[in-house]
């Protein structure tokens, strides 16, 4: 099939896919321009955002493959699927923890702001990262269950979809951390 | 690489608060050409693995049929990103500072990574299969980095030197 792929079916069958993303990104966009860009600390704040959202592709990405994999196979079980929330949640933390290091020894050495107190560099992107794994887990084995019981292949389907939903879902939570922890 | 992107930004603050449509339609800027070039990166190693595609450096029909297509696909879906991006930016007060110019400046930085995306993960795709690895494994995620930190870096470098 790949053989025959012309232009028109590249374009046919990725488009669509990309429009929702584009919308997705595009509401992540208006939480940055219009709630996060007028903060105080916005400055710092912009540092740990493109690392988070990379973060949360990387993690929540092979979480749906896994969970697409395990469906298609017929290996999907409750057991499986702890595991596999219990390893995302774990390597997020932990590297979650990293961004907000590196965040604070760029902004020692860089950019020298006394704005943010040393540990909200680690509590916004932990609490950010685990809220929006919170929303990205349930969401994503969802429709992965509800497109295989309709007999399509959730890989193909799942994650153009979820890359709109969770790169809403990273920025929006990463705002919501900011409210809750009072980051001026 | 995205805390280098991040860095990027930051350190170019006055040109998000005077641009602020900027900061709107960085995410999908971002995401757009990440997923065209994985795309690309699979469609690639696909065809290299089934053998539509030669292991050598050089052109061909395949290539040109995946060029067009991914081509296409981008211009379409950066004309969706604009109208859209700057739809929600009128409905939702954002300040659109030289609204032509910089739909000119998205153009000509999509465009260009687009064209460095193509060329060296088409390298990339022939010099790692040619050594028997999997080009999807090295590919995407390098992929994902690069156009992490080349996106906002030629943004503004594009502003800087027309705005």
């Amino acid at each position: 099939m790949e053989l025959q792929d012309s232009k028109t079916k590249i374009v046919r069958e990725t488009f669509p896919s990309e429009t929702i993303s584009i919308i997705g990104d595009l509401l992540a966009g208006i939480i940055l321009s219009l709630l996060i860009l007028p903060l105080e600390s916005f400055v710092v704040l912009i540092l740990m955002i493109p690392a988070l959202l990379s973060l949360r592709g990387n993690l929540s990405g092979p979480f749906i493959a896994r969970t697409s994999r395990d469906l298609v196979i017929g290996n999907f079980s409750i057991r499986s699927w702890i595991e596999n929330i219990l390893a995302t949640y774990t390597l997020s933390i932990i590297t979650a923890f990293f961004i907000g290091f590196f965040s604070l020894i760029l902004n020692l050495f860089f950019f020298k702001l006394t704005i943010l107190s040393y540990q909200y560099f680690f509590t916004i992107p932990i609490i950010s990262i685990i809220l929006a794994l919170s929303i990205s887990i349930p969401t994503s084995t969802g429709l992965n269950y509800i497109v295989f019981k309709k007999g399509l292949n959730p890989n193909n389907i799942i994650n153009p979809v979820m890359t709109a939903i969770d790169d809403f879902s990273t920025v929006l939570c990463f705002f919501l951390s900011i409210i809750m922890l009072g980051v001026p | 690489m995205g805390l280098i992107a991040g860095t990027l930004l930051s350190s170019n603050k006055e040109i998000l608060y005077t641009i602020p449509i900027m900061l709107l339609i960085i995410p999908a800027l971002n995401s757009l050409i990440g997923d065209i070039s994985t795309v690309l990166v699979s469609r690639l190693t696909t065809h290299l693995y089934i053998g539509s595609l030669s292991p050598k450096i050089q052109k061909s029909e395949r290539l040109k049929e995946d060029f067009y297509g991914l081509l296409i696909t981008l211009l379409l879906s950066l004309g969706v990103l604009v109208f859209l991006g700057y739809f929600i930016g009128i409905i939702s007060g954002i300040e659109i500072v030289n609204p032509f110019l910089v739909i000119i400046i998205i153009i000509i930085t999509i465009l260009l990574l687009f064209l460095i995306m193509f060329i060296t993960l088409f390298i990339g795709a022939i010099f790692l299969f040619k050594r028997g690895m999997d080009p999807n494994n090295f590919l995407i995620p390098f992929l994902t980095s690069l156009s992490d930190f080349l996106t906002p870096f030629f943004l503004i470098l594009f502003i800087i030197i027309f705005i």
